[in-house]
């Protein structure tokens, strides 16, 4: 059976959630942390995910990005049933669709910069020549090009930011996930930061974005509320809709 | 290709792990070590002994068997034995009789007497009563002038061909050669000393402090004729008669003692096999209660590495979350953490084979012939590796089993 065809109505979007349910512990101290989300995401979308804590942003943040199963409910990334998938496939999946940037920047401290970069390839298992290109590149797209050697806690903030996300773009992911990008910076960094994420999403690049801040949300194009582990409000701005195909 | 690459990350992860924190990983691979050690000096100890005692015997054939009164390994029976008939020289000239054309004969006895040369003295040295046949039923020859002849046996001559622990300890840098010395009350005079054999084996008998004299003239000087106990020694044609010609020697010498059928051999047939035989199954034993003493002390070592494994595992938690998050999948960080423990126990391994191997020079010197083989070296690499797999598999495969939202979590 071809999955595309199994997902459900708009076959054409690139991530679509049905009544995704996700629940921590059991019987009585059981918690909702997802009631039931549908949502469907398109290729190119720039989407920001906000809620107050607590209203399962990170659980859904989760799921999108395949470090977590739904406990029911489907969930297709690129026509592929993700509820369904072993640990193994998952990693596969993280490794080849999804480009993670986290609010604590998630480097490995004792590698280098260039080295935190071309991890995933080496999970891919991509040949040194090509990992070493891809990872320039996508260090050159960041605009860190010469830091290279240097570890991660001889860069400030914004710079670590930055390696994280070469970090992934160079897998070429279907979507970048970015958990509250700029939480751990100043205002200024933050928006740096947030300029590069435009800038890839001018260029094609599908990102989801989560986070409390309105001014951080307003990058995005689209804006989905979240209260209670459902989906409040979806509203697409037509201010800024260059990007959008 | 794919998992090449996995590995080769794998490994320089457990190489960083190892760089980083290396007073503990020091710490961690002393266990190692000192087990490595101790097993490999038990290996090494095992096989000197083993060369030591092939040495020792060297010049004893293995195509030769011997009769004698009593077996050569008495387990905890000597008292089926004590009451033998002792064997008596001319029940060995009967034998020689029967066997003549068939095998070569040799009779001998022996004991132990004090030796004396002007000033020097010997106390207790080995002395045995033997005939020219001696050179052929070992292979041990004279190193200068010559052995005794069938003439010296005949008109009962006092000549002796001495060791060369004796011709050291008699006769210091002198020749002995025709040198008249006392054995005991009587004058024997030097007509050859043998060739080195070796050292004993762990009080065992040394071939270099002893006296050969005619058989005859053993007799005359010393007596022996109410206690004679002569060992004979039959030497086989080759190695495929030996098993026909011990069958031959039972039933003659049968037929000489007058047994009846129900009656049991009342003397014994040795062999060098059953001697080794005896001491191979001695040294299994000691070695193998060795080597279990010895693991246990490479146990602890594990146990160490083990430990050390679930502090890597737990404080590098996030690590393996944001390995999985990029797409690490279960067993390469498995992986990762079995290097890591089996880097440390090689680590461990290769210091204490140097360590073994400088012991095993000084025992070497001291005590006995000791040489560390290949095939041990390897056997000790080997293990260390393996103790680290084993050891690192539980903290490694804890690792490999966290889920990625948790361990991202881990602060």
């Amino acid at each position: 059976m071809d999955p595309v065809s199994s997902a459900p109505q708009g076959s054409s979007a690139s991530l679509c959630l049905r009544d995704v349910v996700k629940t921590y512990g059991a019987d009585a101290d059981e918690v909702k942390a997802l009631r039931g989300v549908s949502l469907d995401i398109v290729r190119n979308e720039y989407v920001a995910i906000m809620g107050p804590s607590g209203s399962g942003k990170s659980t859904l943040m989760n799921v999108i990005g395949c470090l977590d199963v739904p406990t029911s409910g489907t969930y297709f990334l690129e026509g592929q049933p993700v509820a369904e998938m072993s640990e193994y496939q998952l990693a596969e999946i993280r490794n080849r669709r999804i480009g993670f940037v986290f609010q604590t920047f998630n480097l490995i401290p004792r590698a280098n910069i260039f080295h935190n970069v071309e991890l995933p390839l080496i999970y891919a298992g991509v040949a040194k020549s090509e990992r070493r290109q891809r990872a320039e590149e996508a260090l050159a797209r960041v605009g860190l090009g010469a830091r290279m050697k240097h570890k991660p806690n001889e860069l400030s903030g914004g710079q670590r930011q930055r390696v994280a996300i070469a970090r992934a773009l160079v897998g070429r992911p279907s979507i970048i996930l970015a958990d509250e990008p700029t939480g751990n910076l100043d205002s200024k960094t933050g928006d740096e930061i947030m300029a590069v994420l435009d800038e890839l999403h001018a260029s094609g690049q599908t990102i989801i974005l989560v986070t409390h801040e309105d001014y951080i949300a307003e990058h995005a194009l689209r804006v989905i509320r979240l209260k209670d582990g459902m989906i409040e409000s979806d509203e697409t701005s037509q201010s800024r809709s260059m990007g959008a195909h | 290709m794919r998992f090449w690459i996995e590995l080769q990350e794998a490994l320089q992860i457990a190489l960083g792990a190892l760089r980083a924190n290396k007073a503990r990983g020091t710490l961690t691979t002393l266990g190692i070590i000192i087990g490595i050690v101790a097993v490999i000096l038990t290996m090494t100890a095992a096989n000197g002994l083993k060369s030591t005692f092939r040495q020792s015997f060297s010049a004893v054939g293995t195509d030769v068997i011997y009769v004698s009164r009593m077996p050569w390994v008495i387990m905890n029976d000597f008292f089926l034995y004590r009451n033998r008939p002792p064997m008596e020289l001319r029940q060995v000239e009967q034998l020689e009789q029967k066997l003549r054309g068939k095998a070569i004969v040799n009779p001998s006895m022996g004991d132990q007497r004090d030796l004396k040369y002007r000033a020097e003295t010997m106390e207790g040295v080995r002395v045995v009563g033997t005939t020219d046949r001696q050179t052929m039923v070992s292979t041990a020859q004279p190193e200068t002038g010559r052995f005794i002849t069938d003439f010296d046996v005949t008109y009962k001559k006092n000549v002796c061909v001495i060791g060369t622990d004796v011709r050291d300890g008699l006769f210091g840098g002198a020749n002995p050669i025709n040198q008249e010395m006392k054995i005991g009350r009587s004058t024997f005079r030097v007509i050859g000393v043998m060739e080195k054999q070796g050292g004993s084996f762990l009080g065992g008998p040394n071939f270099d402090r002893q006296v050969f004299v005619p058989i005859s003239a053993y007799v005359k000087a010393f007596g022996g004729e109410r206690h004679q106990n002569v060992n004979v020694a039959v030497k086989a044609p080759s190695q495929e008669a030996v098993a026909d010609l011990e069958f031959e020697v039972i039933g003659e010498m049968r037929k000489i003692r007058q047994l009846r059928p129900s009656e049991p051999d009342n003397f014994s047939i040795n062999k060098l096999d059953t001697l080794v035989g005896a001491f191979n199954n001695v040294m299994g034993v000691v070695l193998l209660v060795g080597l279990l003493i010895t693991s246990i002390s490479l146990f602890v070592g594990g146990v160490g590495v083990m430990n050390i494994m679930f502090v890597s595992v737990t404080e590098r938690t996030r690590e393996i979350g944001i390995r999985k998050a990029i797409g690490a999948k279960p067993h390469s960080i498995l992986f990762q953490f079995l290097f890591e423990a089996a880097a440390i126990c090689l680590l461990g391994g290769l210091v204490g084979i140097a360590i073994a191997s400088a012991l095993t020079a000084v025992i070497n010197k001291m005590l006995m012939p000791a040489s560390v083989s290949i095939p041990i070296l390897l056997t000790a690499v080997a293990v260390s590796i393996a103790v680290g797999v084993v050891a690192g598999f539980v903290p490694a495969f804890r690792g490999a089993r966290l889920r990625p939202v948790e361990a991202l979590r881990y602060e």
